[in-house]
């Protein structure tokens, strides 16, 4: 049977429907990881062992008896003794974990280039980055070398490699699905969530991890909704644009994003400009904000009960302890975290108006497409500017998806990013969904596959 | 001259059923190294804290019994070093917004601020053998409740009445085994000296000096007494050769009973608060406080011993130092019904004695003890026959006594009362004895 | 916000705090990469904070405790605690002597 670019409930129908076994399945992707990570290097870690609907899993989901990194040789041979709950909810709902995804190392970066095991090249480019700092899960997707993907966001982690690599990415709301068991980087940022070749799989994803978890405090205890139930409405909403997310962006990039805008409105949508803080400042709230949970979180690693000893942290790892440990030290606590954190506030209450007025934001998910390996040490913060556009979200903790638009002339994606409010991932879903049934993405989701014959 | 400024940190862990921030055991003691962790405690990649309800509600209680503000909205905090023992690289704790703030402890009349009550998490233990450190880590996550007083003490007599007191108290809220030993009550007491001139202090009343001396981890009241005492001379010293003690962190060394240098605390100072991003902060209601309730305190029940059972003062104070012998006395007055009478005028008191003095062994059931006491307590009936025909030979064979009574000794009726009781093998009523024996001497 | 030069002793400072250990040159480029960052971030000055309360989390959540004694369902046995240890002996852990 030609499994080539099924969608992850395809897949499931077809085990459903005995015309397949999960065995095939799974045969059938070792075989493709066999015959394309070389080249990719999108997994770290392959689970021959894989026997049920498989997905690939960013290596900072600790999965119980299967190595785990975040991508950093302080953990090279760390086995946890325990699961995370996501891949612990995948596995009691049939799923297993056919390998773990490479990724920037500790999820430090927008290229998956601080790996310690190497970069993962873009499918569309192998030249070129896949994004990060779930790269390896975005290019596995891309390269159908797994029919869907769990990564994690701390800020456009999710978004900005589904956009450079063509596949969807969502972001779920911050609390919207447990954090245990994931390695902890920006701990009040962080959001696991899944990276798909259909907004079908998505939301079914979605349904799976999320809801409230006994051993994450921060995880809410708001009600998942029935993701996929709500798919198929037609609602009409209103879609709001802030010309300031459009500010030194590719120029095909907005072309194509406009294209997509003129998309929505002949569905029926309404169209609204309206204003947000500029991105430059939620750069600044981040930056602080994170590099001082960075700085706190790998405080743990000291090889004693596990992994290597803090030398054998990356430059990327040791910049950011450095300066998170900078902006808590004493005498600069008020000038740069407390002042962060009230600033944070405000772009909370500028989403929460915003969301008071329009039903979405769209915009783009990053200013430029995929950049050529080791370009982005070129910019400032090692490319934390290729995440400016999904920081809001980020600092905020509200949710939003990437759907690919198209291609620019170099033949890579273009990403569009849907921003919703707190908890109403079924509205972006169902508007992600519209988006699909319109234009199956321009049919880049397809080609990305096609690359990569079985 | 100086005068000493002492502050006290105390740290008592709870004996709740779990951890302070996941499921496993708080109860570490005896169990096989690292067998009592889980990947919250042993601070494993990707592990969440969830803060323990009772554990709060008991940090709270302590705080109450102290005379604190319970506050409405409290966090907890990541406090940052670097140590084997700490999983984390954290210590979960609070910083700025503590359980409880501003109460007291009161003690013979002199009032002892407390400066707040927090809790957080105790570490693993480390080992000491030949060239490397061994860590255990079945008790890293123990929920512990710091208690920090105000540099209120002036002298190591008063810190030490003010530590047992506090134990006290602590095992009367049943929240603590307090088991100093087992180190699960531990005591450090920072000290320094103010220069005081011509009897007024040189400084104003509320500037502390320039540095502060903290002795760590001390497991015995008379050690806190000792290490204090030394450090106030070891500081005047080096005052008199108008020199500054160093900010520093010190030992105690038990045999030798002097402190000794650990580390100085410029550098290891910069703990890096920041509100610990797993844990959402707790809210209390106005009321709230009202629904924690505190058991009668050791203060309490000598007052009352004292008012409602007549019990001489130093007795009330013995009795209630132990919240078992408390309510062992308690228990026993409940089940003993001895009226009073000529010769037991206050059973009460009586019952307070034989369990003081350990009359009867204290080990036994309380039924059992009961019934003892009521045995020894019961009025003595006296064979006036027997007593009068032994009065009369006494006084006989003691014509000495006699006389020496006719002519106004009265007490050397008190040998002849002694050689009664011993005759009648203390089965006579001393009052009735010694009026009966001056009735006789008077008739001569 | 004080704008604020960072000085190689700082550096060593913070390395100190973080348990890292830094070779010359990696001290003068996070010296200058800090320096940018801080630059940088000095934008915040230009918002206006004063009447603003600070976030620490989005959630809103409140109060999350669990139930003290309720089954423990994540023990780690002593083999699985030791597992991933380079350094063990007696099922301890060990360091090299600190004391």
């Amino acid at each position: 049977m030609d499994l080539l670019g099924k969608s992850l409930l395809e897949l499931k129908q077809l085990v459903a429907d005995k015309k397949i076994s999960e065995k095939e399945i799974n045969e059938y992707f070792l075989k493709r990881i066999k015959k394309y990570n070389p080249q990719l290097n999108a997994y770290l870690t392959v689970n021959e062992n894989s026997a049920h609907l498989p997905l690939a899993v960013k290596d900072n989901f600790c999965t119980k008896g299967l190595k785990t990194t975040a991508s950093s040789k302080v953990l090279d041979n760390f086995i946890p003794p325990y699961e995370s709950t996501v891949t612990e909810r995948l596995i009691n709902n049939g799923f297993s974990v056919i390998g773990k995804t490479n990724m920037d190392a500790w999820a430090h970066g927008s290229s998956t280039e601080t790996s310690d095991y190497g970069p993962t090249k873009n499918p569309w480019d192998t030249n070129r980055s896949p994004g990060g700092s779930s790269g390896g899960s975005a290019a596995a997707v891309s390269a159908y070398l797994t029919p869907a993907a769990i990564g994690s966001e701390t800020a456009g982690s999710i978004r900005q490699p589904a956009a450079w690599s063509g596949v969807v990415g969502l972001k779920p709301t911050f609390g919207r699905v447990s954090r245990y068991g994931v390695i902890a980087m920006g701990s009040s940022f962080d959001c696991p969530g899944p990276l798909t070749t259909t907004v079908t799989d998505a939301a079914y994803l979605l349904g799976v991890i999320a809801g409230k978890d006994q051993f994450d405090a921060t995880s809410s205890s708001i009600k998942a909704a029935d993701y996929n139930q709500l798919l198929k409405n037609k609602n009409k909403y209103t879609i709001g644009i802030s010309d300031d997310y459009f500010d030194g962006v590719d120029e095909q990039t907005i072309n194509k994003i406009e294209k997509s805008i003129e998309i929505l409105k002949k569905l029926g949508h309404k169209i609204k400009k309206i204003t947000l803080i500029h991105p430059k400042y939620d750069i600044s709230i981040y930056t602080i904000l994170q590099r001082a949970e960075v700085s706190s979180n790998l405080s743990r690693y000291d090889g004693i009960r596990y992994g290597n000893e803090r030398n054998e942290f990356g430059v990327e790892a040791k910049r950011r302890i450095m300066l998170g440990a900078y902006t808590l030290s004493y005498g600069y606590y008020d000038a740069y975290y407390k002042k962060a954190q009230k600033a944070r506030t405000l772009i909370v209450n500028d989403m929460k108006k915003a969301f008071s007025e329009v039903d979405f934001i769209v915009a783009p998910t990053a200013p430029i497409t995929a950049l050529n390996l080791g370009e982005f040490e070129k910019y400032p913060f090692f490319g934390e500017v290729m995440d400016q556009l999904n920081e809001a979200a980020a600092v905020a903790g509200t949710p939003a998806i990437n759907l690919p638009v198209g291609l620019d002339n170099n033949n890579l994606p273009v990403g569009m990013q849907i921003m919703g409010n707190y908890f109403e991932e079924e509205k972006i879903l169902n508007l992600a969904y519209q988006f699909e049934k319109e234009t199956d993405f321009f049919g880049v989701i397809k080609r990305g596959i096609d690359n990569y014959k079985d | 001259m100086f005068k000493p400024v002492i502050g006290l940190e105390i740290h008592a862990e709870l004996k709740s059923k779990s951890k302070m921030f996941c499921q496993c055991s708080a109860d570490y003691f005896g169990k096989k190294q690292n067998s009592n962790t889980c990947p919250v405690c042993l601070g494993l990649p990707g592990a969440l804290p969830v803060p323990n309800k009772k554990a709060v509600e008991w940090a709270q209680l302590i705080g109450k019994a102290l005379n604190c503000r319970l506050n409405r909205n409290s966090k907890f905090d990541r406090k940052h070093y670097f140590y084997p023992d700490l999983p984390k690289g954290y210590q979960i704790s609070q910083y700025d917004e503590p359980l409880c703030s501003q109460g007291y402890v009161e003690i013979n009349q002199k009032k002892f601020r407390i400066h707040r009550v927090h809790l957080e998490e105790d570490t693993g233990k480390l080992i000491h053998s030949g060239v490397d450190t061994l860590v255990d880590f079945n008790r890293s996550g123990v929920p512990l409740v710091e208690i920090v007083t105000e540099p209120d003490f002036d002298n190591a007599e008063d810190v030490k009445r003010f530590l047992e007191e506090l134990h006290t108290i602590i095992r009367y809220l049943g929240v603590s085994d307090a088991d100093m030993e087992k180190g699960s009550m531990r005591m450090e007491p920072n000290i320094s000296l103010r220069a005081i001139e011509n009897g007024e202090e040189k400084r104003q009343q509320f500037e502390l000096p320039a540095y502060k001396v903290e002795v760590k981890n001390i497991n015995s009241f008379r050690f806190v007494k000792q290490a204090i005492e030394y450090e106030i001379e070891r500081q005047k010293e080096i005052l008199e050769r108008k020199e500054t003690p160093a900010q520093e962190t010190r030992g105690f060394d038990e045999k030798k009973q002097i402190t000794y240098s650990q580390r100085s605390k410029e550098e290891a100072h910069d703990y890096r608060y920041f509100p610990e991003p797993d844990i959402p902060p707790m809210t209390f209601s106005r009321e709230y406080p009202d629904s924690i309730k505190v058991p009668e305190l050791p203060a309490q029940k000598m007052k009352r011993y004292m008012a409602e059972w007549k019990i001489k003062e130093q007795d009330a104070l013995v009795l209630t130092r132990d919240i078992n012998t408390a309510d062992f006395f308690e228990m026993v007055i409940s089940k003993c019904k001895v009226p009073s009478s000529k010769q037991i005028p206050n059973p009460n008191q009586s019952i307070a004695n034989l369990i003081i003095n350990k009359k009867i062994a204290t080990t036994m059931p309380v039924e059992e003890f009961a019934a003892k006491a009521m045995e020894l307590l019961q009025p003595k009936k006296t064979d006036e026959k027997a007593l009068y025909i032994l009065i009369n030979q006494l006084i006989k064979t003691n014509p000495k006594v006699a006389e020496d009574y006719k002519k106004g000794k009265t007490n050397a009726v008190m040998f002849l009362v002694g050689q009664v009781m011993r005759e009648m093998k203390g089965q006579a009523d001393a009052k009735i004895v010694r009026e009966q024996l001056e009735n006789e001497l008077k008739k001569r | 916000m004080k704008k604020s030069k960072l000085n190689k002793e700082e550096i060593l400072h913070l390395a100190k705090l973080s348990n890292l250990t830094l070779t010359n040159d990696e001290i003068e480029k996070y010296r200058k990469q800090l320096e940018e960052t801080v630059e940088y971030v000095e934008n915040l000055n230009e918002l206006d904070t004063r009447k603003v309360e600070p976030t620490s989390q989005t959630t809103n959540l409140t109060d999350v405790f669990f139930k003290d004694g309720v089954e423990n369902k994540r023990g780690l046995s002593q083999n699985e605690a030791m597992k991933n240890a380079k350094n063990k002996k007696n099922d301890y852990f060990v360091v090299k002597r600190i004391m």
